[in-house]
């Protein structure tokens, strides 16, 4: 559907005009489609006030990135305003926003390491940081679950740090696996597309829900939960690996243009 | 929008002076966000803001109004004593007041005071022990929130004192068996404030509630993160960028100008 000027409610939005003239029709892309990542995370409620940031890898061989300008909510990002960085943090476009270099760290040491990896997004849910906070890993209670199972790293905190040497630890603990348990901290996914970030920041927030509504609801019964055997957990991962696979390679981008057109309808600012 | 009791009120803008319309917009936007949120508790609960340049004078909600039908006009400036000091057709609720009034005159250095009725701050406030310093939202409150005993209904003046002295110079505060109170140097700070000490307690209950071994951080971690919150609170004591405020207004701005009004 093609966006069109009534549907752009938030006109006072912060845009940098004239970015699409200058970037490559590739880069304006993932610009759209991340802005969109934003306005869909915070529909969720899955933001921090400005705090927390979902980063996207640009087109090309530059090891450049998207980010958000600091300070905006989600629900102010738009394809313009984001802004590009360096695997350091730093601008290597002008832009009059500020980026936040430490709140990056954990987003440039998955880049650095992961070059199959087109998004990385992270959160400071209540589900997810009670989550991390458990002594716990994912385990194979529902379906949704089982796409994480095996599939997942966990990470200790080393508390509020910009020591450029825990981004070893990090691509250590993260490995190959499309998301990571931030202990005491927070969740983070690695998807292959922005769409693929999307569906996987969704569905663990979803699993670590329910994994802690189960856990609690069988303390509280005397019962145990019922864990999928697992041979059965293992074959619907792989199933799961394989969606992911299809994504990188673009025979599937889930419902995302769906999405695009249900935010066409109520709000298109995150186009400009 | 709202309209009703947004239109049956006269605008203030231009009528009182232009730091005490901005302190107006910015405390109206505060119950707006808090509508928002779900954190409201209808009628009940408040959020006040001192005059700016003077003391003894704060705003609080017109008793009667929901948080999501406050405007900068409608809310009626009082002073410690409970006087109302401006033409007002709603009253102010006597133990809100209570409590606000004693937050601000024993505080010289808060300019706001937010208090919730939420599921997870009661919920937290009704159970023994403290929060947890687990996470990184949690140690904002490491070794610095307060708890106050429930005495009932806080229409005892008597009350004040205890208050004072429970609250301490902490800028957060569990008021057990009724829920939240936090109180900043800036409306933001105490807004940031309410958001953070609310998400743990949403992360506390759902942590205790899974049975789950909690994985306890080491006193380095935990001694070293406050301290960067020290830090960060001594040189931003009135708002950062990560509190999103400037934006957060202009989307409400967006949503329901009225709270402008």
């Amino acid at each position: 559907m093609a966006a069109t000027a009534q549907n752009s409610r938030n006109t006072n939005v912060p845009t940098k005009p004239g970015v699409k003239d200058m970037v490559s029709a590739e880069e304006w892309q993932v610009r759209t489609d991340l802005a969109a990542l934003y306005r869909l995370v915070a529909s969720e409620g899955m933001t921090d006030l400005a705090a927390t940031h979902i980063s996207a890898r640009v087109p090309g061989p530059e090891d450049h990135f998207l980010i958000n300008p600091y300070g905006l909510m989600y629900e102010e990002v738009t394809a313009s305003n984001l802004v590009k960085v360096d695997l350091n943090g730093d601008k290597v476009m002008e832009s009059p926003f500020p980026v936040n270099p430490a709140g990056f760290t954990i987003h440039s040491a998955v880049h650095m390491a992961r070059p199959d990896v087109a998004c990385v997004v992270h959160t400071h849910t209540a589900a997810g940081m009670a989550f991390a906070s458990v002594e716990t890993e994912i385990l194979p209670l529902s379906q949704t679950s089982m796409q994480f199972w095996g599939r997942t790293g966990y990470h200790a905190w080393e508390g509020i740090s910009t020591d450029l040497d825990e981004r070893e630890r990090i691509v250590e603990d993260l490995g190959t696996n499309r998301a990571m348990i931030l202990h005491n901290h927070g969740l983070l996914v690695a998807g292959p597309t922005i769409p693929a970030s999307w569906v996987l920041i969704f569905q663990l927030e979803r699993t670590c829900k329910t994994q802690l509504q189960a856990m609690a609801a069988a303390k509280a019964m005397g019962t145990e939960l019922i864990l999928v055997p697992d041979d059965v957990a293992e074959s619907t991962a792989k199933g799961f690996d394989q969606t992911m696979q299809n994504a990188a390679e673009g025979k599937t981008t889930f419902d995302w243009q769906a999405h695009l057109d249900a935010m066409d309808m109520l709000d298109d600012s995150y186009r400009h | 929008m709202p309209a009703t009791a947004v239109e049956t009120v006269d605008s203030l803008k231009g009528k009182v002076p232009d730091d005490e319309w901005q302190a107006r917009v910015e405390l109206a936007a505060f119950y707006r966000l808090v509508a928002k949120h779900n954190w409201d508790d209808l009628v009940g609960t408040h959020i006040s803001a001192r005059i700016p340049g003077h003391h003894d004078q704060f705003l609080i909600n017109p008793y009667g109004l929901l948080f999501d039908e406050i405007t900068a006009s409608s809310l009626v400036k009082v002073d410690m004593e409970g006087n109302v000091l401006q033409e007002t057709n709603y009253p102010v609720n006597a133990a809100g007041f209570t409590i606000h009034s004693s937050v601000l005159k024993g505080r010289d250095d808060v300019v706001s005071v937010a208090h919730t009725h939420t599921v997870a701050g009661m919920a937290l406030s009704a159970v023994e022990g403290t929060l947890r310093p687990v996470h990184q939202k949690a140690l904002r409150f490491y070794n610095a929130l307060s708890y106050h005993g429930y005495e009932g209904i806080a229409d005892d003046p008597d009350e004040c004192a205890r208050l004072q002295r429970d609250l301490g110079s902490n800028d957060a505060m569990v008021l057990e068996n009724h829920g939240l109170l936090t109180c900043g140097r800036s409306i933001r700070s105490t807004w940031a404030l309410l958001y953070n000490l609310e998400k743990c307690c949403q992360v506390q209950i759902a942590l205790e509630a899974s049975g789950g071994e909690i994985i306890e951080l080491s006193d380095e971690v935990k001694d070293s993160t406050y301290a960067i919150f020290q830090r960060s609170l001594q040189s931003n004591s009135t708002g950062s960028k990560l509190d999103g405020w400037e934006s957060s207004l202009r989307l409400l701005v967006k949503e329901d100008p009225s709270f402008m009004h």
